[in-house]
C-alpha cells in the first residue's frame, strides 16, 4: 500500500508542479495514474521513490516512510524510470548481477530469473552487449527485468508500456496482474487511455499537480452518470474551460 | 551564412548551458577570481617589461623584430597545441553532431559549428598571450596607426592557420585509426597519440637546441637588418610575414606582408572546410558505437556471481570508467602522463638517474618525493567527477536501497585505486631509477597511500558541493569547470606550506621524525575531510542535485 498525503512540490521557477495532493493506493490492485504532458506523474513518481525530495507532506510504502525509513522503504519496491537511459557502459548481464548484489539475491535464484525472464522478453542474447547498443524498448526490458529478479511487493512504473512491442507489451501486463491479483500493489503512469481501462481497477487522474479523480471504474460511471468512455471523461476533466 | 551562425551558437549553448546549476557555489568562482586578478597584474607586469628589456638590447643591432618573431611563433606554436586538444575533444569526442545531422545543413555548416568552440578557446589564449605584448611593443617602438590597425587585423586572423594544420593532421591520423571501425577505442588511441605527439615535439626541440651550430649562424645572422627574425622564422613562413607587416607597417611593403598573411590564412580557411568534408564528415559519420558480439550461453551463466555490494558497485565505477573513452583518458591516461613526461625530460637531461637524489638530505628527499606525488594524485580526474559521471544514471543512486555511505566510500574506494596505478608508476622509478633506500620508500608509500585517500574524499566532497549531471556528452564533465584546479590548489596550498615549514625547520630533523610529522597531519586531515562528507550526507546534500 502506497499513502501519500498532503504532499506538495515547488521546482525554482515552477511553483506548485504538485499541490497537496492525497492519493492511497491499494493492496490487490492495479492503479493507473493519467494526466496530460506536464501534470506532474513523473514528479509525484520521483518523490514516492526517493529521487526527489518532497517540499511538504509524507509518503509510506506499506508503512515505511520513504525519508524517514528510506533504505527499508527501498528494499520492498521496484521503479521502471520513464527513460531507461542508465548505465548506458555496463553490459545486459553485469547490470543484473549490479541489481542482484544491491538486493543481495542469491546466486541461484538469479540465474534462474535472469534466465526465464530474458528469454521470455527475447533479450537473452542481448545480455552479452552494452546497453548502449540497445533499442529504447531492449533498454526498457532490461531494467523491467532488473525490477522483476529482486520480486519486489510494490511496483512503481513510470509508462512502461510506452515502446514495448505487442508482445512484450502483453507479457508486462499480464504480469502485472498476476501480480496484483497475489496482494501486492501496482501503480504506473500510461497515456494508454485504453490500456488503463483494460488493465486498471482504479484510475487516479492528475491535472497541474492537483488530482482530479481518483476512483474506480464503477465511480467513473456513478460520478458521470454516463457511459462515456474513458477518453471522453479525461479530456472533460483535464479541458481547461 | 546565417544558418552557420546559428548552427555556432546552438553548440556553444549546449556546452555552456546553465541548465539545472544552482547559483549557491558561487564562492567557488569567486576563490578561483581572487587567485586569478593579483596573477594577471604580475602576468602583465612580466610581459611589459620582457619586452622593454628585449627591445632595448636588440633595437640597437636592429634585430627588434626578433620580438615579434619570437611572439609570433610562440604564438602559433601555442595555437597549435591548444587546437590540437580541443579539435580532438570537440571533432572527434563530442557526440552533438548526431543531432546535427537531421537538418537540412551543409556539411561545411556543421563544420564550422563544430569548429566554434576551439576557436574561441583560441581567441581567449591570443587575447591573453598575443594582445599585451603586441601592444607593449607598439608603445615602446613608437608605432604608428597603421601598425595598431594591421595588428588588429592579424589578431583575428592568428588561429586560423595553426587551427588548420593542427585538424588536417587529426583528420588524417583519425582517417587512419577510424579504420578499426570502432568509435570508442579510435577515440582512446588517437587521445594517447596525441599526448605522445606532445611529449615527441619537446624531445625534439630539446635535441636540437643541443646543437652547437647554433652560435655560429647566429653571429651570421646578426649582421644584417632583420636578421634574427629570417633565422627563426625561415621553416614558418606565416611568422615571418606577419611579423614583417607590423614592423613595415609605415610602407607600402608592410602592406604586401599583410595581404600574404590575409591570403595565406583564407587559402588555410578554404583547405579546412574542403579536407574537412572529405576527411572528417565522411569518417566520423557510420562508426559504430560499441561492439556487437553474440553471445554463447555458457558465458552468461558464468558472469552471474554474487558479490557484496560495496564491491559490486566499486567495479561498476571501475568499469564505466576504463569503457568511456573520456573517462578513461582523463582518469586513467592524463594521470600517467604527468610522470611519464617527467622522466623522459630527466633521462633526456642526465642519462643515468642513480643516485640522482643524493644532493639532498633523507628528510629533503621525502619532502620533495611526498610533495611531488601528492600533486599527481592530486590531480587525478576520478574523485572530482565522482558523481558528475553518472549522469542520467544519478537517479539510481536514490531509488535503489542503496545506503548514502556506501556510495560514496564505493566512489573514494575507485578513485583511490585508480591513483594506485600512478603509484605504482612512481614506486618503480624510485626502486629502480633513483634507487632509493627501503625504508624511505616504505615510508613514502604508506604516505602517499593515505594522501591518495584523502584527495580522493576531497575531490568527492568538492563534486558534490556542484556536481554536473544534466550532460550530454561526457567532455562536459571536465570542460568549464574549475573543480580540478580547486581540488589541487587546496590539497597542494596545504601540504606545500606544510612541507616548507618542515623543510626550514631544523629542530626536525631525520627521515623519520619528520614523516611521522607528515602522517600526523594526513590522517588529521583526512579523518575531518570524512567528517565533512559525512555532515553533508547526513543533511542529505546528495538528493538535492
Ligand atoms: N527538474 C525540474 N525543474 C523544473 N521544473 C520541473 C522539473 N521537473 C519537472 N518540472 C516541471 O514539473 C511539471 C510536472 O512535470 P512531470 O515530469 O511530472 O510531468 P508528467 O506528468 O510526467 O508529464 P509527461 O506526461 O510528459 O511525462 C512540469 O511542468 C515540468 O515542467
Ligand atoms: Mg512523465
Amino acid at each position: 500500500m502506497i499513502e501519500i498525503k498532503n504532499v506538495s512540490k515547488n521546482f525554482p521557477g515552477k511553483n506548485k508542479a504538485i499541490n497537496e495532493l492525497n492519493l492511497t493506493i491499494p493492496d490487490g490492485k492495479i492503479v493507473g495514474f493519467l494526466g496530460p504532458n506536464g501534470a506532474g506523474k513523473s514528479t509525484t513518481i520521483k518523490m514516492m521513490t526517493g529521487i526527489l525530495p518532497i517540499d511538504k507532506g509524507s509518503i509510506t510504502l506499506n508503512g515505511y516512510n520513504i525519508e524517514k525509513n528510506a533504505l527499508e522503504a527501498k528494499k520492498i519496491f521496484g521503479y521502471v524510470p520513464d527513460q531507461p537511459d542508465m548505465f548506458l557502459r555496463l553490459k545486459g548481464i553485469e547490470y543484473l548481477n549490479f541489481i542482484g548484489d544491491i538486493f543481495e539475491i542469491p546466486k541461484e535464484i538469479r540465474q534462474e530469473r535472469i534466465e526465464t525472464l530474458t528469454k521470455q522478453f527475447n533479450i537473452y542474447n542481448a545480455l552479452d552487449d552494452y546497453i548502449q547498443t540497445y533499442s529504447h524498448g531492449m533498454r526498457q526490458k532490461i531494467i523491467v527485468t532488473g525490477v522483476l529478479i529482486h520480486d519486489p511487493d510494490i511496483w512503481i512504473l513510470d509508462e512502461p508500456l510506452t515502446g514495448l512491442d505487442p508482445k512484450s507489451a502483453y507479457m508486462l501486463k499480464e504480469m502485472m496482474r498476476e501480480h496484483a491479483d497475489k496482494g501486492n500493489t501496482v501503480f504506473f503512469s500510461s497515456h494508454g487511455l485504453e490500456v488503463v481501462e483494460q488493465l486498471c481497477d482504479e484510475v487516479a487522474i492528475i491535472n497541474k499537480g492537483e488530482l482530479i479523480f481518483h476512483g474506480n471504474k464503477q465511480e467513473i460511471r456513478e460520478q458521470f452518470q454516463s457511459d462515456q468512455s474513458l477518453e471522453e471523461l479525461f479530456l472533460e476533466l483535464t479541458s481547461d474551460e | 551564412m546565417s544558418k552557420t551562425w546559428v548552427v555556432m551558437k546552438t553548440m556553444l549553448k549546449m556546452q555552456y548551458s546553465k541548465a539545472g546549476k544552482s547559483n549557491s557555489q558561487i564562492w567557488l568562482y569567486v576563490i578561483a577570481g581572487l587567485f586569478f586578478v593579483p596573477l594577471l597584474f604580475f602576468y602583465i607586469g612580466i610581459i611589459n617589461n620582457l619586452v622593454e628589456a628585449l627591445y632595448n638590447v636588440l633595437q640597437p643591432l636592429g634585430q627588434d623584430s626578433l620580438i615579434l618573431g619570437l611572439l609570433f611563433l610562440g604564438i602559433h606554436m601555442l595555437l597549435f597545441l591548444i587546437s590540437f586538444i580541443t579539435v580532438l575533444s570537440a571533432f572527434y569526442f563530442a557526440e552533438d553532431i548526431e543531432s546535427f545531422i537531421p537538418f537540412p545543413l551543409h556539411s561545411y555548416q556543421v563544420l564550422l559549428g563544430k569548429a566554434a568552440n576551439p576557436f574561441l578557446y583560441l581567441y581567449l589564449t591570443a587575447s591573453a598571450v598575443f594582445l599585451p605584448a603586441f601592444f607593449f611593443y607598439g608603445a615602446i617602438s613608437g608605432a604608428n596607426i597603421l601598425y595598431y590597425l594591421y595588428g588588429i587585423i592579424m589578431f583575428v586572423l592568428l588561429p586560423i592557420i595553426p587551427f588548420t594544420i593542427a585538424a588536417i593532421l587529426l583528420m588524417l591520423v583519425m582517417r587512419f585509426v577510424n579504420i578499426a571501425k570502432n568509435k570508442d577505442r579510435s577515440k582512446v588511441i588517437a587521445g594517447i597519440f596525441s599526448l605522445a605527439f606532445i611529449i615527441l615535439i619537446n624531445v625534439l626541440v630539446r635535441l636540437n637546441t643541443n646543437s652547437g651550430d647554433l652560435i655560429n649562424n647566429l653571429a651570421v645572422f646578426v649582421q644584417e637588418k632583420d636578421g634574427l627574425l629570417r633565422m627563426i622564422t625561415s621553416y614558418y613562413p606565416p611568422a615571418f610575414f606577419s611579423t614583417m607587416g607590423l614592423t613595415e607597417a609605415s610602407s607600402f611593403s608592410g602592406f604586401l606582408f599583410l595581404l600574404a598573411v590575409i591570403v595565406i590564412s583564407a587559402a588555410a580557411f578554404f583547405l579546412f572546410i574542403w579536407l574537412g568534408q572529405l576527411l572528417y564528415l565522411k569518417g566520423v559519420l557510420g562508426i559504430g558505437a560499441g561492439n556487437k558480439r553474440k553471445s554463447s550461453q555458457k558465458k552468461i551463466k558464468k558472469q552471474i556471481a554474487a558479490r557484496p555490494v560495496w564491491l559490486s558497485y566499486m567495479l561498476k565505477e571501475l568499469r564505466i570508467i576504463f569503457r568511456t573513452p573520456t573517462f578513461f583518458m582523463q582518469c586513467v591516461v592524463q594521470s600517467l602522463f604527468g610522470p611519464v613526461f617527467l622522466l623522459i625530460i630527466l633521462m633526456l637531461d642526465s642519462g643515468d638517474l642513480t643516485g640522482f637524489m643524493n644532493m639532498f638530505s633523507k628528510k629533503e628527499s621525502m619532502l620533495i618525493l611526498f610533495i611531488a606525488t601528492s600533486v599527481l594524485v592530486g590531480s587525478n580526474a576520478a574523485s572530482i567527477s565522482s558523481i558528475s559521471r553518472e549522469g542520467k544514471s544519478w537517479p539510481a543512486n536514490l531509488f535503489l536501497p542503496l545506503d548514502p555511505k556506501q556510495i560514496f566510500f564505493s566512489k573514494i574506494a575507485a578513485a583511490w585505486s585508480l591513483n594506485l596505478i600512478v603509484i605504482a608508476l612512481v614506486l618503480a622509478i624510485c626502486v629502480f631509477l633513483f634507487q632509493l633506500p627501503m625504508d624511505m620508500i616504505l615510508i613514502w608509500l604508506i604516505l602517499i597511500l593515505i594522501t591518495s585517500w584523502l584527495s580522493s574524499i576531497l575531490g568527492t566532497y568538492l563534486d558534490l558541493l556542484q556536481p554536473k549531471l544534466n550532460w550530454t556528452d561526457e567532455q562536459e564533465v571536465f570542460k568549464t569547470r574549475f573543480i580540478g584546479l580547486i581540488a589541487l590548489i587546496i590539497q597542494v596550498g596545504i601540504f606545500g606550506v606544510l612541507v616548507l615549514i618542515l623543510w626550514n625547520i631544523d629542530a626536525i630533523q631525520g627521515l623519520y621524525t619528520s614523516s611521522f610529522v607528515l602522517f600526523i597531519v594526513i590522517v588529521i586531515a583526512t579523518f575531518v575531510m570524512s567528517k565533512l562528507l559525512s555532515k553533508k550526507i547526513k543533511q542529505n546534500e546528495h538528493q538535492h542535485i
